[in-house]
């Protein structure tokens, strides 16, 4: 039996210490959007979205889960120590998913947005010949495709609904845009695992993926992205200050007792 | 619109005449989506409520989280609720039987029993020998 090259990388610490950062990034963006989808539940447009959205939440916590316990190991307590007891700053997700909602013009387009970019990225893990978490991404693949689904199905009928509401979906895209352009910022560890063949794609062709399965998308919608900087910081754990509100009432059951059995 | 041609005025006709005093349009708002649900590719597709939607890709959109997250399932139809006809409920007599007819029930035959429980199989099974 030939061992894949990927288990042979992964014997290098410093290939280990980058794809642990790369499976944390996934983990975060998961638990940040799971969270705030989940403050759409009793408040969302009707109740027929609402419970969409909400089971839309609970699933990508439940990603964030089970892609926490390929970094953590299975031990009492170890995945909500990560979820849970880490500062802010530790956080690796994209700044755009930690964003308060807005409205949900703005959830809409920021969910749209996020899962073409959860597609290339879960394409790339199932290919990183990296078993469980290959076989794993491949499974959470399918769940996400109905994610975009819903967005799409949403964004399209919210953005022709009338000039008013087109306006406002813009608005949205504005502000989420240069925020998702954060999807692909580089650290030291993307360029690791480039060259130890984990990841088959630099993140500029990963852009590039992303941007040509989005922007159709958006033309259906007669919708225009911005010209504008990337906002980055997030995968440096260099966050705004949404995230320490988020942060704070996210971990505030699990902080009043971080040894209490649930 | 020719007579007998496209949606035949004919067959407009026909479906008024017979909404007589025992068929009734369901009483359902703008925008309502009956949902009608398949668990198994066999069985058939059962009414397991309704959604709100301005058309049937919502609809389908909506029914998949509301309806098909806890059960198995492997189809949705979607129908505006006005769409369907039904009898009206003080014509539930003409189901009565008169007369004794359990000589029609089909309960007693495997084959249909095994169609209707959705495992049926062309081939000869355990019971047949």
């Amino acid at each position: 039996m030939t061992v894949p090259a990927s288990s042979v990388a992964l014997g290098d610490p410093a290939v280990r210490a980058a794809f642990r950062e790369w499976l944390l990034r996934i983990a975060d963006d998961e638990l940040a959007i799971g969270h705030r989808h989940a403050e759409w539940t009793g408040v969302g447009p009707d109740i027929e979205s609402d419970v969409a959205m909400s089971s839309i939440a609970q699933e990508e916590l439940g990603h964030a889960r089970l892609l926490y316990e390929q970094i953590a190991g299975e031990a009492p307590g170890a995945v909500d120590r990560l979820a849970f007891g880490r500062p802010p700053s530790e956080f690796r997700n994209a700044v755009l998913l930690e964003q308060p909602n807005q409205g949900w013009e703005f959830s809409i387009t920021r969910l749209a947005l996020y899962e073409a970019f959860e597609s290339v990225r879960f394409g790339l893990l199932a290919r990183s010949g990296q078993e469980p978490v290959a076989a794993l991404a491949a499974t959470l693949a399918r769940e996400e495709r109905y994610h975009g689904l819903f967005a799409a199905t949403w964004l399209e009928r919210l953005a022709g609904a009338s000039v008013d509401a087109g306006g406002r979906v813009q608005a949205a895209l504005d502000v989420a845009w240069p925020y998702a352009l954060g999807f692909f910022e580089t650290t030291d560890a993307d360029g690791v695992l480039l060259r130890a063949g984990l990841v088959s794609d630099s993140a500029e062709r990963q852009r590039d993926v992303w941007e040509a399965a989005v922007r159709p998308l958006l033309e259906r919608c007669a919708l225009t992205p911005p010209v504008a900087e990337p906002r980055l910081g997030g995968r440096r754990g260099v966050h705004t200050p949404a995230l320490g509100e988020m942060h704070a009432a996210m971990t505030e059951v699990w902080a009043s007792d971080p040894e209490a059995r649930w | 619109m020719e007579p007998g041609g496209g949606v035949t005025p004919r067959g407009v006709e026909a479906a008024r005449r017979t909404e007589a005093p025992w068929v009734r349009t369901l009483e359902a708002a703008d925008g309502v989506w009956a949902v009608f649900l398949q668990a198994r590719r066999r069985d058939a597709h059962v009414h397991v409520g309704d959604v709100h939607a301005p058309d049937a890709e919502m609809a389908l959109v909506l029914a998949k989280e509301n309806y098909a997250r806890r059960d198995p399932c492997v189809s949705l139809w979607v129908v505006p609720a006005r769409a369907i006809r039904g009898t009206a409920s003080d014509a539930a007599d003409m189901f009565e039987p008169a007369t004794d007819k359990s000589y029609r029930f089909g309960g007693s035959y495997r084959q249909q029993q095994r169609v209707y429980r959705g495992g049926y199989s062309a081939g000869p099974t355990e019971d047949d020998r």
